[in-house]
């Protein structure tokens, strides 16, 4: 037992102290998300727009595709990402394996099918009242499409938020693609299994703190945008 | 002198949702600045006609005409002019201030905004500096409702529909309502096409009213409607036994579940004269509406706990004193029970 309260003696000396490796994988961690969810959201959003919003012939089969891969395990993603990036591999050239910008693009494979299923849901479940008000008002169609989507905005950040939890969270992406390179493509749950593995609870505890302490942000941030 | 093309004309007009015709309307027109009332029981086709003339639908088959010209949803010569309150009102996920300033801004133009939106809330008796700043979720039904109506309002638009405005809203917000809704024709000109299940005030307000059942209009709204179902009274009658006892007798129906009109309903005295095929009830008067555009008073009767609307002359009006609480004798001729 000693040795849990210790670890959380050591994480609070680790973080206050500014630890440099600690705070690497932080960063790496907050950049390499960033890159992914930015992208996810760009890609997937106006996508999940349009498959709730219209209706047409595959719809129901997309959805399906896109249910499924809300499913995807982070370490097929991570096999596949390896595949293609490895230089052996249709995308070798780049040189992107090993690097924070291979582990984001796992991870936009990995967010992007959340934020376009939960989108999709937002705008599918939006009420039927809203098109009739808008349409009311005197809106033209593209008024009614961007009113629409900008109705819907508490479910697509729903959809943001449960995929930037999956992004922070996921380690199978991060190792295999990142390969857990200490200062440069350590993140915060590649070092935290590492440093378990090692005994240092320590370190692993500090960066679930941290860890923890995003994601509080994140969603005081998301609630005060709620009401807004 | 050249007549004024009305502001709604309705030709051929079949409407369906999912292969089931759900409004059929051969022709209709609509005069501008008219007060125009729908009437008739749920799903006889009201919201889909108003969300029809609102062009929140395009129709299945015919045509609607706007100021003489076919428009359709989101016509520009149109949708700047008429609007729709529906009858569960929504707000945006805005303040109260930019769900009513949104058509204004949809319009463009740029400018202020505040000034129409505050006259606007001041029309559905809400103070502009109470509630322009309150989210959409601090509003009560009834505010709600009003919000609603002032966004329509703020945009002076030409035709204003309702559908049911004050089914869900207390007495005070009604009246509120109800009088910005006229305020609006009075002083702007607007047309308003009404739907509500408040005859009383349907029948005060409104140059004309269309009674709408299983889709089709029939009449205006002073007919009895009795629905089935119908069974076989004695000597091969058919009718129905109603709640005191007294049967209202019918000609044979085309199925037992059809709904019978009786239209030539009258008042007669005890003892009076009968021919064979008058059929009288004894039943008790409930209420009595003053329609507006003819001046003739018409008499809710209640036979059992069967209401039978009884149409009256100025004449028979003025000299015959009837109250709410008494009893009296109607009759009708059972020839004239039409089916639908």
């Amino acid at each position: 037992m000693n040795f849990i309260l210790e670890g959380f003696f050591q994480a609070f000396n680790l973080l206050l102290s500014g630890d440099e490796e600690t705070y690497s994988a932080v960063w790496a961690t907050v950049r390499v998300s960033s890159y992914s969810i930015a992208s996810s959201l760009l890609i997937g959003v106006p996508l999940g727009f349009c498959l709730g919003y219209f209706d047409f012939r595959g719809k129901k089969t997309i959805r399906t595709v896109v249910d499924t891969m809300m499913a995807l395990p982070t370490v097929f993603i991570g096999l596949l990402v390896y595949a293609f990036l490895t230089h052996r591999g249709p995308l070798g050239n780049f040189a992107l394996l090993f690097t924070l910008p291979g582990i984001a693009i796992g991870q936009t494979i990995l967010a992007m099918p959340i934020i376009i299923g939960l989108s999709a849901t937002a705008v599918e479940s939006m009420d039927q009242k809203l098109r009739i008000t808008i349409m009311s008002m005197g809106a033209n169609r593209r008024q009614l499409f961007f009113s629409s989507l900008w109705e819907s905005r508490h479910g697509i950040l729903a959809g943001g938020i449960a995929a930037y939890g999956r992004v922070m969270t996921e380690v199978g992406i991060s190792m295999m693609v990142g390969g857990n390179i200490k200062w440069y493509t350590r993140t915060i749950t590649t070092a935290i299994a590492l440093e378990t593995n090692k005994g240092q609870f320590g370190m692993g505890v500090a960066l679930g703190i941290v860890l923890l302490t995003i994601a509080l942000c994140v969603n005081v941030s998301v609630s005060f945008l709620r009401r807004r | 002198m050249k007549l004024a093309l009305p502001i709604f004309e309705i030709r051929s007009l079949k409407h369906s949702y999912a292969g089931k015709t759900v409004l059929e309307i051969g022709h209709l027109s609509i005069e501008p600045a008219s007060i125009v009332g729908l009437i008739g029981p749920n799903g006889s086709g009201k919201s889909t006609l108003l969300k029809l003339l609102g062009l929140i639908e395009r129709p299945t088959h015919g045509e609607i005409r706007f100021n003489g010209r076919a428009v359709e949803p989101f016509s520009d010569e149109a949708r700047f002019l008429i609007t729709l309150v529906p009858q569960d009102p929504f707000l945006m996920k805005r303040s109260v201030f930019s769900n009513v300033s949104y058509g204004l801004r949809l319009r463009g133009g740029g400018g202020d905004t505040s000034d129409r939106v505050y006259e606007a809330l001041s029309l559905v008796g809400l103070q502009g500096d109470d509630f322009a700043r309150r989210p959409w979720y601090a509003l009560s039904g009834g505010e709600t409702q009003r919000v609603a109506l002032a966004a329509r309002l703020a945009l002076k638009p030409k035709v204003l529909l309702l559908d049911e405005p004050t089914a869900s809203v207390d007495s005070a917000s009604a009246q509120m309502i109800k009088e910005a809704s006229i305020r609006a024709r009075n002083e702007l000109g607007t047309t308003l096409v009404v739907a509500s299940h408040d005859w009383q005030w349907l029948y005060e307000i409104c140059d004309e009213i269309l009674h709408l059942f299983k889709g089709k209009i029939f009449g205006s709204g002073r007919e009895t409607i009795i629905f089935g179902p119908w069974q076989k009274l004695e000597a091969g009658k058919w009718g129905k036994i109603l709640s005191d006892k007294q049967q209202l007798a019918v000609t044979p129906p085309p199925d037992p579940a059809a709904a019978a009109v009786i239209e030539a309903l009258s008042f007669c005295e005890e003892g009076s004269t009968i021919a064979g095929e008058d059929v009288v009830l004894k039943g008790t008067v409930s209420r009595l509406n003053l329609e507006k555009k003819t001046g003739r008073v018409f008499a809710t009767v209640l036979a059992g706990d069967l209401p039978l609307t009884v149409r009256l002359s100025v004449e028979q009006s003025r000299e015959r004193t009837i109250f709410p609480g008494e009893s009296i004798h109607i009759r009708y001729r059972i020839d004239q029970v039409r089916w639908i």
